[in-house]
């Protein structure tokens, strides 16, 4: 077990130096750079002194150097923690990061916990109540979740709350809150107002993992042990949760790492229609506006998280089937 | 349909066992029985096909052109048909009531009325805005419309004027293709690399493997924002569109040629392929003509359920301005124009696009799943 955790993570090193490089020369790639927008935006509102100084920024942030070069430098650079200095706001890259994680990570773990919690306990309910009203409500609903984009279910909860309270929630607190000390008022006031960022992301992910079990649910009542079991008189709660849930909980684990994925990606949109002070919403404008370190730095973050993710996800199933082999 | 099916060589052997009285079905007839089956598969492959009609014949089908404008009526609410006027009276021909733009004295607002007094027919086959059919017959003749100065806004009217209905069915034939598009891409790339690693194996193998590994622990929709952000904005709608699907397929290749790997690491060492290899058959010929038939089924349920997320992904791109630019218009360009509550609660019709997204997901999503099913037409 332990050689096998090793292995991976052996082979996730050489992956993520790919995934570096890719990332860094994907954010080179455009034609516009990050000092020719500038100067264009300059440009626009009539400084055209800009114009003359166009070399000297790009002297001054190192984008006059060839590709290659800048990439060890960056990359040697970002192993020991200096990950660059954002072109927009010319503060370093790790300081806006850090500044956003507390967020970041306080709406994901929620939104994963809600996405599990309330996912798996409705696809129960729907298996076993098939074809019944309950379940199949609950079944459009999840086939709207999965079907409707993710920026859209964010914009039907920031509606619907406006129709039912009159208040636009968007970000995580109310404006009087945003630079106060979290006190105990504060952290009340996050979450009567993040609950709707939270439902919002968690809403899609929760949906796919209700069809999962459903289906997961329904191919295990089907088999004969569990005739066998009900056979024996045992309580229908017991038939249930101690032997078809356990058995139906396997290819859900597998979906652990996708579900993971699947947060972190709707989350990068959807931060930007809720305005949350996440990473994924620095990400999306940071994109926009070819900030190349500040860009890269998280996309890599994503994608090592992503990476564990998965990571963790087949640890799981290996840890909870024996079956599985280590190869 | 009585006569006895000539079955090809795939069919059960079961026909000289009671000839005359039973049927064989071919393997793709059991596939379909099963598919037919799935009452969800058929209906969404029935919306898909209606979808996808509608998209080839969005010319004819939409009552104006996707660019024509109408200033005066601009923001005009889903603006329908009706039967009965408001005297009570059943019209046999759906009519529609003339809209007049006028300002209130007092508050110098715009203000749209209603005028009762004027109606217009709808008509069959009417003309209207030219466009070009499948891209080779031009035409000006619409499947229905009003005549005269009567309008018909089914669905209402955006920020400057444009028919929505009119715009979603133009939006279709892109946010439908582009999917399309870059499911083939993506088919082409996966089907030929499953191949030749499944086939070959060794460190060819080993490399290509490491390298899908890598594109699957991507991120996906941050790998695609990056990507779209490198469309040049000076390309033109097709340079764009193009641009968009191979986006959309860069990252979905890598699990299509894992499929396809697995299916040939266990098909090259059957019988069919050692009486190939014997009979010195090409090695194209092996991996085209009998390893490749043997995917299939499997390749197209990956497919299948690969759409969907393409449609999303170019609904996504195109919402945030990465995506489709105008002129040309898509699904998620047209949602684009509801960004803000405030605009969702003025002209909520705006969201009508998102209900056409809805109903193509899922409908992918069921065929998908009778596919599946229908893909092992043994099982039970």
């Amino acid at each position: 077990m332990l050689a096998y955790i090793g292995k991976r993570l052996v082979i996730m090193l050489p992956t993520l130096l790919l995934i570096m490089a890719v990332g860094f020369f994907i954010m080179q790639l455009p034609a516009q750079d990050y000092v020719s927008q500038y100067v264009a935006r300059q440009g626009q509102m009539g400084n055209t002194t800009a114009m003359l100084q166009e070399e000297l920024l790009r002297q001054q942030l190192g984008l006059d150097k060839p590709p290659i070069e800048r990439f060890f430098y960056w990359f040697f650079d970002f192993l020991r923690g200096d990950w660059g200095t954002s072109f927009v706001d010319s503060r370093p890259v790790t300081t806006i990061i850090l500044e956003r994680l507390p967020a970041t990570l306080a709406i994901s773990s929620l939104a994963f916990l809600v996405s599990w919690g309330v996912g798996i306990p409705l696809g129960v309910y729907s298996a076993t109540h098939q074809y019944k009203t309950g379940d199949v409500a609950l079944t459009t609903l999840a086939f709207i979740g999965i079907g409707l984009p993710d920026f859209l279910v964010a914009m039907f909860f920031l509606v619907a709350a406006f129709l039912a309270s009159g208040q636009v929630l968007l970000g995580l607190n109310s404006p009087e809150f945003v630079n106060a000390p979290w006190t105990l008022a504060r952290i009340l006031d996050f979450f009567s107002y993040a609950w709707l960022s939270v439902t919002a992301v968690a809403f899609t992910g929760m949906a796919l993992i209700m069809r999962v079990t459903r289906n997961n649910m329904l191919e295990e009542l089907g088999k004969p042990y569990v005739l066998t079991l009900r056979a024996k008189g045992l309580p229908e709660r017991v038939v249930i949760w101690k032997h078809v849930f356990r058995n139906a909980l396997h290819p859900l684990v597998t979906m652990f790492g996708q579900v993971l994925a699947f947060l972190i990606n709707g989350f990068a949109i959807t931060s930007a229609v809720l305005n949350l002070p996440t990473i994924q919403s620095v990400y999306l404008s940071a994109t926009f506006q070819q900030d190349i370190f500040l860009a890269g730095a998280i996309l890599i973050l994503i994608a090592v998280t992503v990476m564990v993710g998965n990571l963790i996800s087949d640890v799981m199933l290996a840890w909870l089937d024996p079956r599985v082999r280590y190869d | 349909m009585t006569e006895l099916a000539a079955a090809g060589a795939l069919a059960p052997a079961t026909a000289d066992a009671d000839a005359g009285t039973a049927k064989v079905l071919s393997v793709r007839q059991l596939a379909w029985r099963k598919f037919r089956k799935n009452r969800l598969a058929v209906f969404g492959l029935v919306v898909l096909a209606l979808m996808y009609l509608s998209a080839a014949f969005a010319g004819f089908l939409a009552p104006y052109g996707d660019r024509e404008t109408h200033a005066q009526f601009a923001r005009v609410g889903p603006h329908g048909l009706n039967l009965v006027d408001t005297e009570g009276q059943f019209h046999l021909t759906p009519f529609v009531y003339g809209l007049e733009r006028t300002m209130d004295r007092k508050t110098f607002k715009q203000v749209l009325t209603v005028d009762t007094e004027k109606r217009y027919e709808l008509r069959w086959l009417v003309k209207g805005a030219p466009y070009t059919l499948l891209g080779f017959i031009k035409s000006d003749v619409h499947l229905f419309g009003v005549e005269g100065d009567g309008k018909l806004f089914l669905l209402g009217t955006d920020s400057k004027g444009r028919d929505l209905f009119s715009r979603i069915l133009y939006g279709a034939q892109v946010s439908l293709t582009v999917g399309l598009v870059g499911v083939a891409l993506s088919l082409f790339i996966g089907i030929s690399v499953g191949l030749i690693t499944g086939y070959y194996g060794g460190w060819f193998d080993e490399i290509v493997q490491r390298i899908i590994e890598m594109t699957l622990a991507f991120p996906q929709i941050p790998l695609w924002l990056a990507l779209a952000a490198l469309v040049p904005p000076t390309w033109n709608s097709i340079q764009i569109y193009f641009a968009i699907s191979l986006v959309l397929s860069i990252l979905s290749w890598g699990a299509l040629a894992r499929q396809v790997r697995a299916m040939v690491l266990s098909l090259k060492t059957s019988d069919f392929v050692r009486a190939a290899k014997y009979a010195n058959a090409s090695t194209g010929r092996i991996m085209f003509k009998h390893l490749l038939p043997g995917t299939m089924s499997h390749v197209l349920v990956v497919a299948t359920l690969t759409i969907p997320a393409m449609i999303l992904g170019e609904t996504a791109l195109s919402f945030l301005g990465l995506g489709i630019k105008p002129p040309m218009t898509s699904w998620g360009l047209l949602l684009n124009e509801a960004q803000s509550v405030q605009v969702i609660l003025e002209l909520p019709w705006l969201l009508f696009p998102a209900v056409f997204v809805v109903l193509t997901i899922i409908s992918f999503n069921f065929v998908g799943d009778g596919l599946r099913d229908a893909a092992d037409p043994f099982s039970r």
